[in-house]
């Protein structure tokens, strides 16, 4: 019986091509929308996820405190960690290494060519810390810090930037019109969190920085610092040691707040990525009214379709169509093109979303979800716009349906 | 089973209509006659007699408003809709003014529609169209739309149609209605070799000349019967110079 609806069903709804097809159409954009959109969401969250695994997990982040005023946030208060601080950290327990920065931002001199880019004086770990990788030659050593020896490791864009396709290493290139050696050349890593270019930095000793760039009057403040645990699990412990650290390094009393804020990444991914469903659910919101916007137009057409269609139900019924068999034929109409509509949107869906992210560039997850979530939307939304039309076909009045002009 | 069962006996049948706005209209009153099987009988009466009221009460579709309809031994006035549609799918024919065929479809799906409801398969379906074809003389046309044959060939389409499940009863409201003439002389030609195979015909008509292939007549005005009796008896009177 159902193989019999469905085929009746089936030849109704190709006898109305060109209508079919736009009411589909309907669907179809709906789905790819949907799919498009949690495809996007998802890409996102992907991306966040690997950005902050190449970081690694296990760190810890200090900064300036923030500024409140009337329960407020206000932003950052000025530096108030000394590289002397941190380098005091690195003697708790279960701390691995800890680095910090110390920014500058210049333009670099190559011979003709110019560039403005971003220093960071640091201490040897920072790379460590961070999962930078040296590309060629080496990254400068605790004894050129204490030296401060005008070295640099530079990242890929400066090289393109400035050496094109020569070899910068010990190449002696120009900041602030003093002299510095490239000692070695960073892994390319690709855009930041914030489209931000991350290859377009040049690491050298914080104690260079002081002396070469910004003169020795500078104080030893860092905006940044890091502070790695050995093992994720120890991460809460480490963080309350720092804390306990730093306020008596800064002889804060009790009740006095922190004058640094500490961060876990942990939560800081937990954070972004709660940010990043939110994003998600919100675009697949708004998709989804382009899916309701199709579903009416199924019922819209089912309607129409029961009137145009009186007669046809009258004379159905007059030889023997039990009432239910009629309205399940129309449901199965319904549920046909909200059906086929769904299918087709979901593979467009899924193609679109693909080259999206092939053309920006971003790897786009090809979600089991998407392919639940629209079969199930299809067969909701056809029942739903469905149902109302098949009850008015079921409870026509053969007669009045027969005498229908 | 002997010829002269009663197929039809219908007793002090009324039907009211009863309209918005409070208003009712009677349209038949204590009808009482009953139909054996094989007789081939004409409905006649004026228009708005309340013939075609009658017709969809012996054909199922509606129930009286009192009285009792029994239909091959069967009180079909207290069946509900589910008994009533199977009866019409398996015991009776319908065959109407304006033959109600689906446009889009085969001549074929046509015929073999009311099969669908009886769970029978698309294979028998066809064979049996096949053969109902040949029996109103459309051999050959199964694969063709109803827009593609005559009015004549159309009606005999639906007359297949109302073959298709051996009913014992085909109820025709004005079958000729739409046709000319000659054409209404094809249609009744078959209806009278229908008849001639056993199967009970009840239809209405305005015309005398399509009644005359019935051999019985009844005759409602205003929703009552006026006459019953032999097709022939009723000319011969209205022949009688007054
Ligand atoms: N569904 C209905 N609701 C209300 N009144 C109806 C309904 N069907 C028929 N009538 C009324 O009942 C009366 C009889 O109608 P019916 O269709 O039975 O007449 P008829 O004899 O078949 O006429 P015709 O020869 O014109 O077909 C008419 O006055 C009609 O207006
Ligand atoms: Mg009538």
């Amino acid at each position: 019986m159902l193989k019999a609806i469905l085929k009746e069903a089936w030849i109704s709804i190709t006898a109305y091509k060109l209508r079919t097809f736009l009411t589909m159409l309907g669907i179809m954009i709906g789905v790819a929308a949907v799919v498009m959109m949690v495809s996007a969401g998802q890409a996102v969250q992907t991306y966040i996820t690997k950005s902050f695994e190449s970081i690694g997990s296990n760190l810890i982040v200090i900064g300036p405190a923030e500024i409140v005023s009337g329960g407020v946030r206000g932003g950052r208060g000025l530096p108030s960690v000394t590289v002397a601080d941190i380098t005091a950290l690195k003697e708790l327990k279960d701390v691995e290494a800890t680095s910090f920065i110390m920014p500058a931002a210049v333009q670099a001199v190559y011979g003709s060519s110019n560039y403005g880019v971003s220093v960071r004086g640091t201490n040897p770990e920072f790379i460590v810390i961070n999962n930078w990788e040296i590309e060629d030659g080496i990254m400068f050593t605790e004894k050129d810090v204490k030296a401060a020896k005008p070295y640099i490791v530079i990242g890929q864009t400066v090289v393109d930037e400035l050496f094109g396709l020569q070899n910068p290493l010990g190449k002696t290139m120009r900041l602030k019109g003093k002299p510095f050696t490239v000692i070695g050349t960073l892994k390319e890593k690709g855009d930041g969190l914030m489209g931000d270019d991350q290859d377009n930095v040049i690491l050298m000793p914080w104690t260079t920085v002081r002396q070469r760039l910004e003169g020795s009057e500078r104080p030893q403040y860092t905006n940044i610092a890091f502070v790695k645990a050995v093992s994720e699990d120890k991460m809460e412990r480490v963080s309350k040691r720092v804390e306990y650290m730093l306020r008596t390094r800064h002889r804060l009393k009790e009740g006095v707040k922190n004058d640094f804020t500490i961060r876990l990444m942990t939560e800081m991914v937990e954070k972004v990525r709660s940010v990043g469903f939110i994003l998600s659910a919100l675009l697949a919101v708004i998709a989804s009214i382009s899916l309701i916007v199709g579903s009416i137009g199924i019922m819209n057409m089912m309607l129409v379709s029961v009137t145009e269609r009186t007669r046809e139900i009258g004379t159905r019924k007059a030889l023997g169509a039990p009432n239910n068999w009629i309205m399940l034929q129309f449901l199965a109409e319904s549920i046909l093109i909200s059906f086929i509509g769904s299918f087709i949107g979901m593979i467009f869906g899924v193609i679109f979303s693909q080259i999206g992210g092939y053309i920006l560039n971003y790897e786009v997850p090809i979600s089991i979800w998407s392919v639940i979530v629209s079969v199930t939307v299809a067969v909701v939304v056809g029942i739903i716009s469905g149902l109302m039309p098949a009850l008015k076909a079921m409870r026509l009045n053969p007669i009045d349906a027969l005498r229908y002009q | 089973m002997t010829k002269t069962q009663p197929v039809i006996e219908v007793q002090h049948v009324c039907k009211t209509y009863f309209m918005e706005g409070g208003n009712s209209q009677s349209v038949l009153k204590d009808i009482n006659f009953s139909v054996n099987s094989g007789e081939f009988v004409a409905i006649m009466g004026p228009s708005g007699s309340g013939k075609s009221t009658l017709m969809n009460i012996l054909g199922c579709l509606d129930k009286p408003t009192s009285g009792t309809y029994i239909l091959n031994g069967q009180d079909v006035s207290t069946k509900d809709d589910i008994a009533l549609a199977k009866i019409r799918g398996q015991t009776i024919g319908f065959v109407f003014q304006n033959f109600n065929l689906m446009m889009k479809r085969t001549i074929a799906d046509n015929v073999s529609l009311p099969l669908v409801y009886q769970n029978i398969n698309e294979r028998t379906r066809y064979k049996r169209a096949i053969e109902m074809l040949n029996r109103v003389n459309l051999k050959g046309y199964q694969s063709r739309l109803p827009s593609q044959i005559s009015g004549g060939m159309q009606q005999r389409v639906a007359i297949a149609r109302a073959l298709i499940n051996n009913p014992a009863i085909i109820f025709a409201d004005e079958p000729t209605g739409n046709l000319d003439s000659k054409t209404s002389d094809e249609i009744m030609e078959l209806f009278t070799t229908l008849n001639k195979q056993g199967i009970t015909i009840v239809l209405v008509t305005h015309e005398d000349d399509v009644a005359d292939y019935a051999t019985r007549m009844i005759k409602i005005s205003d929703g009552h019967k006026v006459y019953d009796g032999l097709r022939k008896e009723y000319s011969k009177e209205k022949d009688k110079p007054c």
